[in-house]
C-alpha cells in the first residue's frame, strides 16, 4: 500500500462545492497533496474543514468538482478507490468494549488483512502509538489520550498511502499531543501523504509542510509556512486589548511610514511593521495616546497574524 | 463475505464482552411466566371463587332419563353452580350459545336412553364456544364425568334394559307397579353390590364436532406449554430491538461512518447487522427455551421443526426490529415504540390470554400480529410436537421478508444517505 512517488499526487481535490440546505459548507476549494508531504487545512470552526474530509474519504459526493485518490476518482470507484485511505476522525470511534488489539484487529480486517499479516499489522500499529503494554486492555479503561492514540493507530493499521487526520489532537494533554505529532511526521517520513485539520496554529506551523487556510467554505491563502508568513510581512506584528476605537486605530495607522492595521473589533486590535524602527515608533504612538490600552504585546508575525489579517478575526473564534 | 463475518463477530464480541442487559432480557420471559403459572395454580380457583357452570342444552331423546339430565337443577347448591338453558333446535341452541356466551351446547341424540339401555354404545354431543376461553374446558370435564356416571348407570340396569324401557314406555308395566319396581330395586342393588366392570370400557362417548372445534383446543389444557411460548416471543421482540438498538449507538459513537470510509459498501454493513441480531435472536430463542425445559418441563418437539421455528420466528422479529429503528430517530423514541408495539402484538398475537376469548373484531386483528404466529409456531411445538407448524412457518418467513426488506430500504436511506 505504500505509495509510487513517481504516480500521481495522493491526492487532488478539484473546486469541490458541497451544501447543506442553503447553506454553502464547501465554495470551491482545490488543493494537491503529494506522497510524504504534511498538508495542513488551517479554519475555524464551520470553515469546512470536516465536509472537505468527509468528501474525501468518500461519505458525501460533491456537488460538483473532482476527488481523486492516486488519480481515481472516489465517488465514481466505488469501495475500492478508498482502500489506500485512512481515516482518523475527530470523535474517537472505538468500539470502547473490545481491547485495544481486539479494536485494531477489527479495523484492519476491514481493509483486507488478515492471518499472519493482521497479527504483524496490530502488533506494529501498537507500538508505533505506545500501547503495546494496554493491548489487551479494554478501551474503556483508557483515558482520553490513549483513546486518541489508539483511534490515530486504526486509521494506520492497514499502512494507507493517504493519511486523513481530522482533528486529532483535541482535548489531550501536552503529552499525548507530542505522542501523537511524532507518528504523523513517522509517516511523513515513511513517504505518506497526509491530510491535517486543526485549529491549532503553533500545531499545524510545527509538524506541516503546506498549508492551506480556509474560511466559510473557501481557501483564502495556501503555501509554505514561511511563504503565508511573508503576507503578513516580515516585520513584527503589535496585538492590542482596549477600548479605542476603530476610526481612532485606522488614523493611526495611516499617519505613520511602515504601519499597516491588520485587523480592529470592539476591543482588540492587530498591527504589522515593516521593520523594527517603526514598530518602536507604533508602540509609543499607542502608549502616548488616550486610547485607554489594556494590553499591548509586540510578537513575530505568525499564522495566526496571517488569519486575523485574511479574515479580521481571531482562528479560535 | 470475509468482511460481514468480521462485522458480525465484532459484534457478537462486544455482545459478550457486556452481557448483563441481553441476560436481563433472557430473564422476562422465564419470571412472567413463572409468576403467572404461580398465580394461576396457588392463588386462584378457591372455593368461593369457583364460577358457575353454564350450558346449553337440546334434548332430542325426550325421554325421561334425558329430560331429567337436561332439566334446571332444583337443589339451591346445584342451582347456585349450574346453569342450564333448554332449547329446541340445534340452530337456537347456537344462537343461544354465541349471542348470550354459553361455554357450550350439549346434544343429547335422539333414541339415546333406549341405546343406553340396550347396552349400545351411545355419544353425547359437544359444542365448544371458542370464544369462550377456560368455561369450555369446564364444560367438556362436566359432560365427561356425566358420562361416567351415566355409564356406571346403564352397567347396572345392565339386563334390566327390556324391564325399564318397557316401564318407560309404560306398554306392559306403569311406573305405579310397585311390585315390578321393588323386584327392579332389589335386583340393581345386588348389581351394585358385586361392583365388577361398571366404569370400564366406557358405554357413553362425548364428541367433539370437528368444525366447532377448530383452533386452538383448549382440552387437556397446560397453562405454561400454552403460556410460555408467548413469553418467548414477546422476549426475543425486546431482544431484537436492544440489539438493533446498536446501529443508532454507533452511528452516535462515529464507528458506523468510519466503517462507511472503509472500502466495505453500505450494503455490506447493513447485512452484518441484520445478521449479528439474528444470531443473537437465535441464541437467545434456544436459550430460552431450555430454560424452559429445565424450568417447566417443556418439549419443543423434533430438532428440525424446532430449528426451523427458531430460525424463521428469529428472522421476522430480526426484521420488526429493522422496521422499528429504521422509523425511529434515537434510542429513546426506539425503546418507546419498539417497547409499545410489542406489548400491544404481544397482547394481541395471544401472549397473555388466547385470542379466541378476544373480541371478534381483535381476534381479526391479532393474525397481523408477529407474534400471533411465533406464538402458534412454538405452542405447535410444546403441545404436539410442531405436527400444524406449516402454515405458521410459512407466514413467519413471509413476515420476515416484509419487515426486513422495508426496513433495510429505510435504514439504508436514512443512515447511508449520501454515502458514495
Amino acid at each position: 500500500m505504500a505509495p509510487d512517488p513517481a504516480s500521481a499526487p495522493a491526492l487532488q481535490v478539484i473546486d469541490v462545492k458541497y451544501s447543506y440546505g442553503k447553506t454553502r459548507a464547501v465554495d470551491g476549494i482545490s488543493f494537491e497533496v503529494s506522497p510524504g508531504e504534511v498538508f495542513g487545512l488551517l479554519g475555524p470552526n464551520g470553515a469546512g474543514k470536516t465536509t472537505t474530509i468527509t468528501m474525501i474519504s468518500g461519505l458525501l459526493r460533491p456537488e460538483s468538482g473532482q476527488v481523486l485518490l492516486f488519480g481515481h476518482e472516489v465517488s465514481a470507484a466505488g469501495g475500492q478507490a478508498r482502500r489506500p485511505l485512512g481515516v482518523v476522525p475527530q470523535d474517537i470511534a472505538l468500539y470502547e468494549e473490545l481491547t485495544a488489539a481486539e479494536n485494531l484487529r477489527f479495523w484492519g480486517r476491514l481493509y483486507g488483512l488478515t492471518g499472519a499479516g493482521l497479527e504483524a499489522a496490530v502488533s506494529r500499529t501498537l507500538e508505533q502509538v505506545g500501547l503495546a503494554d494496554r493491548a489487551k486492555e479494554r478501551v474503556r479503561k483508557f483515558s482520553g489520550g490513549l483513546k486518541r492514540r489508539l483511534n490515530l493507530g486504526a486509521g494506520l493499521v492497514h499502512q494507507p498511502g493517504l493519511l486523513l487526520l481530522d482533528e486529532p489532537t483535541v482535548g489531550i494533554d501536552p503529552q499525548a499531543r507530542l505522542r501523537i505529532l511524532d507518528v504523523v511526521r513517522e509517516q511523513a517520513r515513511a513517504g505518506r501523504a497526509v491530510l491535517y485539520t486543526s485549529h491549532y496554529l503553533e500545531e499545524a506551523e510545527q509538524i506541516c509542510d503546506r498549508l492551506a487556510i480556509v474560511d466559510h467554505g473557501r481557501v483564502l491563502a495556501m503555501g509554505t509556512v514561511d511563504e503565508l508568513r511573508r503576507l503578513v510581512g516580515e516585520g513584527p506584528v503589535v496585538h492590542l486589548r482596549g477600548e479605542a476605537a476603530p476610526g481612532a486605530l485606522e488614523r493611526i495607522a495611516a499617519s505613520m511610514a511602515g504601519v499597516t492595521l491588520i485587523s480592529a473589533s470592539d476591543s482588540v486590535a492587530s498591527f504589522a511593521a515593516r521593520d523594527a524602527a517603526s514598530c518602536s515608533a507604533l508602540v509609543r504612538e499607542l502608549l502616548g495616546s488616550r486610547l485607554g490600552l489594556e494590553d499591548l504585546r509586540v510578537a513575530e508575525p505568525n499564522l495566526q497574524s496571517l488569519f486575523l489579517k485574511l479574515t479580521g478575526r481571531e482562528l479560535r473564534d | 463475505m470475509g468482511t460481514i463475518a468480521a462485522l458480525v463477530a465484532k459484534d457478537i464480541r462486544r455482545r459478550l464482552a457486556d452481557p448483563a442487559g441481553l441476560l436481563l432480557t433472557l430473564m422476562i420471559p422465564l419470571v412472567i411466566a413463572g409468576l403467572m403459572a404461580l398465580a394461576f395454580g396457588q392463588f386462584a380457583g378457591g372455593p368461593e371463587e369457583i364460577q358457575k357452570l353454564r350450558a346449553v342444552v337440546l334434548d332430542l331423546d325426550e325421554s325421561p332419563l334425558s329430560t331429567v339430565l337436561t332439566s334446571p337443577p332444583r337443589d339451591e347448591e346445584a342451582a347456585r353452580r349450574l346453569e342450564i338453558v333448554a332449547v329446541a333446535t340445534r340452530e337456537e341452541g347456537m344462537q343461544r350459545m354465541r349471542e348470550d356466551q354459553y361455554p357450550a351446547l350439549l346434544v343429547i341424540p335422539e333414541g339415546f336412553t333406549k341405546g343406553l339401555l340396550r347396552g349400545e354404545k351411545v355419544q353425547i354431543e359437544l359444542v365448544k364456544n371458542p370464544s369462550q376461553g377456560f368455561s369450555p374446558v369446564a364444560a367438556q370435564q362436566a359432560a365427561e364425568v356425566l358420562a361416567l356416571y351415566l355409564s356406571v348407570g346403564a352397567r347396572v340396569l345392565d339386563d334390566f334394559g327390556p324391564q325399564l324401557e318397557s316401564l318407560l314406555d309404560g306398554e306392559e308395566r306403569s311406573w305405579s307397579d310397585s311390585v315390578a319396581l321393588a323386584a327392579l330395586a332389589t335386583a340393581v342393588y345386588a348389581r351394585i353390590k358385586s361392583g365388577d366392570n361398571l366404569i370400564f370400557p366406557p358405554l357413553i362417548e362425548v364428541s367433539e364436532p370437528e368444525a366447532e372445534s377448530a383452533g386452538e383446543r383448549l382440552g387437556g389444557f397446560n397453562f405454561l406449554s400454552w403460556m410460555y411460548p408467548g413469553m418467548i416471543v414477546m422476549g426475543l421482540m425486546f431482544v431484537g430491538i436492544y440489539q438493533m438498538k446498536d446501529l443508532l449507538r454507533e452511528r452516535e459513537a462515529g464507528t458506523l461512518k468510519r466503517q462507511l470510509a472503509s472500502p466495505i459498501g453500505a450494503g455490506a454493513l447493513m447485512a452484518a447487522k441484520i445478521i449479528s441480531v439474528a444470531v443473537v435472536v437465535m441464541i437467545s430463542a434456544v436459550v430460552m427455551m431450555v430454560m424452559g425445559s429445565a424450568a417447566f418441563r417443556m418439549t419443543w418437539g423434533p430438532p428440525g421443526r424446532m430449528l426451523l421455528a427458531v430460525l424463521l420466528s428469529s428472522f421476522a422479529v430480526t426484521g420488526f426490529s429493522a422496521l422499528i429503528y429504521a422509523i425511529v430517530r434515537t434510542e429513546r423514541q426506539g425503546d418507546a415504540l419498539g417497547g409499545i408495539i410489542t406489548m400491544v402484538m404481544s397482547l394481541l398475537g395471544g401472549a397473555f390470554a388466547p385470542s379466541q376469548i378476544m373480541p371478534p373484531a381483535m381476534q381479526k386483528v391479532s393474525v397481523l400480529s408477529l407474534n400471533y404466529w411465533a406464538n402458534g409456531a412454538l405452542r405447535s411445538l410444546s403441545s404436539q410436537g410442531g405436527r400444524d407448524i406449516g402454515v405458521y412457518l410459512v407466514v413467519l418467513a413471509v413476515i420476515g421478508a416484509l419487515c426486513t426488506t422495508l426496513g433495510v430500504a429505510i435504514l439504508a436511506r436514512r443512515h447511508f444517505r449520501g454515502a458514495v
